[in-house]
C-alpha cells in the first residue's frame, strides 16, 4: 500500500522586499522557505494511517522544484516519510499550477500510489489548483478541501468530510484510488524528532529528470502554461489613516469610527 | 554534502567528544571551523584581526544570510556593525529595525541617510531607542519631515533637552498640537515642558500630562477644577487627589470615573459602601478587588449578580478563608478558579477543587504553589493538557511524576517541566532531544543543565539553537563585567 503526498516549498516575504529586475516577482535574497502549511497537514495524515495500519504503508513525498526543495523534503522525511522525490529541470521555471499538475501526474503514473494526498493550496500562490489538475489528468476521483477522513488502507472507498462556507460540512464517499486536498486543521503535525532529522540527513532523495518521465522541456515552464505572470507590483496605498492622538483620544475616534459605521 | 549530513555524519562524532573551549581564541577557532553563519554571529564580538575576517566571511557569504541576520533580533550589535559596512540599502534598513542596532551605527547610518535625503531611514533612525541624542537633536533641528519628527517625539531617548527643543521649534504651528500630544505621553518629558505645553492644549493632551509620571503637582491641583470626564478619570486614580474631590468624583455621572475612585488606594473608607451599590458592574468589580474591604462589605459583593464581581473577590488575598470556601462552591466556573488561583488559598479548599468538574479549576490547582505533592500526585492522572501543565510547572510536583511528563505528546506539557525550577538534572535529560526546537534552547538556559549538556547541543540541526549554545558560550567563557553608559547606551564590556 502507498500513499503518495505532493509538497511544496513555499515562500514567505518579509516586511520589507524588492520586486525582481524583470518586475515578475520578488527578488528571491527576500524570500524565506519553508514547507507548504498544508503539505504538513497532508502529510500527517499519510502518516496517521501509516501508523495505524496493519499492512505495510509506504509514505512517497514528492516536489517539482530546485535543489533548495530538498530541505523541505528532508523535513518530511525527517517527520516519517519512507522516500523522498524531486522533479526538477531549468525549463521548468515559471510553470503554473496546472503544469506542475502534470508533471507530478507522471511521478504518480510512475509510483502507482493506492491514494494521493495534496494540500488544499499553496501559501505563496494559492491557485489552489495543482491537486484538482492531478486528478483531471489521471482520471480519478477527488474531493478538495478534505477536513475528516475515515479510510483504512485497502478499502475501495473512503469517507471524508469536506469544509463548506458558513461553518457546514459535507460528508462524501469517495472511491479510490482518489486525489484529496487536506484542510489545515485536519490533524495536529508532528515535531521531527531529532533522531527523525538526523535519519533523514543520510536518506537519499531521488532526484527525477523530465526525461525519466516521459517528458521534455517543450511540456513545461512559462510557454506550456495556460497562465502567466505579466507583473507583480504593491499596489498604492488604500485608505488607511493612522489614528494619531493621546490614547484615550486615540480610543475616543475608534469609538466615533465604529459608531459611524454602525450608522450610530 | 549537504550541510545536515555533513553536521551528522562521522564528522560530527570526532567532534562530539570535543569538551567545551576553555579560552575566547578556542572558542572562535572552533566557530570558524563550524563554517556556520549563525554560529560566527554568535562569537564574532570576541573575534579580533584575521579571525574576525573569517568570521565575518560567513555571515557574508550570502545576501540573503546578511538580510537575515541584519533583521533577527538576536543578532548581536557587533555583528550589526559589520552588516553595517557592506552598504546594502536593503540591509541598512533591517539595521535601522533591529532593536540591537548601537548608537554608533545608527550615527553612520543617519550621516548616509541625511545626505542622500533618504526619509525612510531618517524616520527610522528618529524613532530607533539607541538613537543618541545628538542625532535626534540633529533631525529636530534640521529635519522637515513631519514623519521623522512624529517619531522622534515618541521616542524616550529623546530625553528632556531634545524635547523641550522640538516643542520650542514648532511652538505655535500647526505641527506642534500632535507633537505636544506625543510628548506628553513621553516618559522623558521634563516637569516644565509639561507644564508649558498643558498651558496651550486640549483636554485630551491635559489629560495625558495630568497621568505622566514627571506631572507637576500644580498641575495637577489645577486640574481638579475641571469638570472634563477624561481628566477626571485621570484624576479619580490618583493617590494624591484630596478626599473631598474624591467624594465628589464619587457622584459623579461617569462611570469611568467612580471607576478610578473605586481603584483609588487612598480613597476615604466611607465611599466603599456607596460604591458597592453602584449601578456600573465595573465600579463594583474595582470594589471588589481592594485590600481594605470590610466583613459587611464582603457579604454584598459575594451576592452580586455580576460574575466577574465574584471573581475579582475570590482573587483577593485580603478574603477571610469562610469567604473563599462559601465561593469555591460557587456556580460559575471562573470564580472557582479565581478561588484556587487566590495566593491564600488554603489545602483544604485545593482539595475539594482537585476534584471540580471543570478542567480550568483543576489546573488553577495544579498551578497553585500551595498545592501538595498528594494533590499533584492526583492530577496528574488528568488527561486535559492544562492541568498536565500546571503540574508539570509546579514544583511541589515529585520527580517521578515530572520524569512521566517529559514524554508526554504535548509541547505544553514538557516545556512546563523545563519551565519547573525543581526539575532535575535527571529529569531533564531526555528533553535535551525535544523536537520542539524552542525546548532546546529552554534547555541552553537551564541551570539544573551540566555545560557539557549544554555544549553537546552546539550541533543541533535549527540554527537558532546553535546560536544559543555559542552564546551561552561566550557568556561563560568571557562574561560581562563592566557596564557603563555612554548617551542613552549601555555599554558593555567582556572579560577577555
Amino acid at each position: 500500500m502507498k500513499i503518495l503526498v505532493a509538497v511544496k516549498q513555499v515562500a514567505a516575504l518579509e516586511e520589507d522586499f524588492e520586486i525582481r529586475a524583470d518586475g515578475k516577482d520578488v527578488d528571491e535574497d527576500f524570500m524565506l522557505y519553508d514547507l507548504n502549511e498544508w503539505d504538513d497537514y497532508s502529510l500527517e495524515e499519510a502518516m496517521k494511517i501509516k501508523e495505524s495500519s496493519d499492512v505495510d504503508v509506504e509514505v512517497v513525498v514528492v516536489s517539482v522544484g530546485p535543489d533548495r526543495v530538498d530541505e523541505s523534503l528532508r523535513k518530511c522525511l525527517a517527520k516519517g516519510a519512507d522516500r523522498a522525490i524531486r522533479v526538477w529541470d531549468d525549463s521548468a521555471e515559471g510553470s503554473d499550477a496546472i503544469v506542475v499538475g502534470r508533471i507530478l501526474t507522471e511521478v504518480i503514473k510512475k509510483e502507482a500510489p493506492d491514494m494521493v494526498f495534496a494540500g488544499v493550496q499553496s501559501s505563496d500562490q494559492a491557485y489552489a489548483s495543482t491537486g484538482i489538475s492531478v486528478a483531471s489528468y489521471l482520471n480519478w476521483p477527488h474531493a478538495a478541501v478534505v477536513a475528516d477522513l475515515q479510510y483504512k488502507p485497502g478499502d475501495n472507498k473512503a469517507v471524508v468530510r469536506r469544509e463548506l462556507e458558513g461553518g457546514m460540512l459535507q460528508e462524501v464517499e469517495i472511491n479510490c484510488p482518489a486525489v484529496l486536498t487536506i484542510q489545515l486543521g485536519i490533524n495536529k503535525p508532528r515535531y521531527a524528532s531529532l533522531r527523525g532529522i538526523k535519519q533523514a540527513a543520510t536518506k537519499p532523495i531521488e532526484e527525477v529528470a523530465l526525461g525519466e518521465l516521459s517528458l521534455s522541456a517543450d511540456d513545461v515552464g512559462a510557454g506550456k502554461s495556460m497562465s502567466r505572470v505579466r507583473r507583480m507590483y504593491v499596489p498604492e496605498k488604500g485608505r488607511a489613516t493612522m489614528i494619531e492622538g493621546t490614547l484615550a483620544e486615540q480610543a475616543a475616534k475608534i469609538i466615533q469610527i465604529i459608531n459611524e459605521f454602525k450608522g450610530a | 554534502m549537504s550541510v545536515l549530513s555533513m553536521r551528522y555524519g562521522k564528522k560530527q562524532h570526532l567532534l562530539s567528544e570535543m569538551d567545551m573551549p576553555d579560552s575566547t581564541d578556542a572558542l572562535v577557532k572552533l566557530a570558524i571551523k563550524a563554517g556556520d553563519p549563525y554560529v560566527a554571529a554568535a562569537v564574532h564580538e570576541l573575534a579580533t584581526g584575521i579571525s574576525k575576517r573569517q568570521l565575518e566571511m560567513q555571515i557574508l557569504e550570502s545576501r540573503r544570510t546578511a538580510l537575515s541576520l541584519a533583521r533577527w533580533e538576536h543578532t548581536p550589535s557587533s555583528v550589526l556593525a559589520a552588516l553595517s559596512n557592506i552598504g546594502d540599502g536593503a540591509v541598512d534598513i533591517r539595521l535601522d529595525k533591529n532593536p540591537n542596532t548601537s548608537s554608533e551605527v545608527l550615527s553612520t547610518l543617519y550621516e548616509d541617510a541625511s545626505n542622500k535625503r533618504n526619509l525612510g531611514l531618517t524616520r527610522l533612525i528618529a524613532r530607533h531607542r539607541n538613537s543618541e541624542a545628538g542625532i535626534l537633536k540633529g533631525i529636530v533641528l534640521f529635519e522637515d519631515d513631519e514623519e521623522s519628527l512624529l517619531a522622534l517625539s515618541k521616542n524616550p531617548a529623546a530625553g528632556p533637552e531634545v524635547l523641550a527643543s522640538l516643542a520650542e521649534r514648532f511652538a505655535g504651528s500647526e505641527l506642534a498640537v500632535a507633537l505636544n500630544k506625543n510628548i506628553a505621553q513621553n516618559i522623558s518629558a521634563s516637569p516644565d515642558l509639561l507644564a508649558r505645553i498643558y498651558a496651550v492644549s486640549d483636554f485630551h493632551t491635559r489629560a495625558a500630562i495630568i497621568s505622566h509620571a514627571n506631572c507637576p503637582g500644580a498641575l495637577i491641583t489645577e486640574a481638579t477644577a475641571s469638570d472634563e470626564p477624561l481628566i477626571m478619570r485621570v484624576l479619580a486614580k490618583d493617590k494624591t487627589v484630596a478626599p473631598d474631590v474624591l467624594l465628589k468624583y464619587a457622584e459623579s455621572d461617569d462611570a469611568g470615573v467612580r471607576c478610578g475612585v473605586a481603584a483609588n488606594a487612598a480613597m476615604p473608607l466611607s465611599l466603599i459602601s456607596h460604591l458597592l451599590g453602584d449601578s456600573s458592574e465595573l465600579v463594583r468589580r474595582e470594589i471588589a478587588s481592594r485590600r481594605d474591604l470590610q466583613v459587611e462589605h464582603i457579604a454584598v459583593l459575594m451576592a452580586d449578580q455580576d460574575g466577574w464581581v465574584r471573581q475579582r473577590l475570590a482573587r483577593n488575598t485580603a478574603v477571610p478563608l469562610q469567604v473563599l470556601a462559601s465561593l469555591a462552591a460557587d456556580e460559575n466556573s471562573d470564580v472557582r478558579r479565581a478561588v484556587a488561583r487566590n495566593a491564600g488559598c488554603p489545602v483544604e479548599l485545593l482539595e475539594i477543587l482537585a476534584a471540580d468538574k471543570d478542567d480550568w479549576v483543576r489546573a488553577a490547582v495544579a498551578y497553585q504553589h500551595n498545592s501538595p505533592q498528594r494533590l499533584l500526585v492526583g492530577l496528574a492522572g488528568n488527561d486535559d493538557v492544562d492541568v498536565l501543565s500546571g503540574v508539570a510547572n509546579n514544583p511541589n510536583t515529585p520527580q517521578q511524576i515530572l520524569e512521566k511528563l517529559v514524554a508526554s505528546e504535548e509541547a505544553d506539557v514538557r516545556r512546563g517541566v523545563i519551565l519547573n525550577k525543581a526539575a532535575s538534572r535527571n529529569t531533564l535529560l531526555p528533553l535535551l532531544e525535544d523536537p520542539y526546537y524552542l525546548h532546546r534552547i529552554l534547555m541552553v538556559a537551564n541551570p539544573s543543565m551540566h555545560e557539557l549538556d549544554k555544549w553537546n547541543l552546539r550541533e543541533d540541526p535549527d540554527y537558532q539553537v546553535r546560536f544559543s549554545v555559542y552564546r551561552w558560550a561566550v557568556e561563560k567563557i568571557a562574561p560581562i563585567n563592566t557596564r557603563y553608559i555612554v548617551g542613552n547606551e549601555v555599554i558593555r564590556r567582556r572579560r577577555v
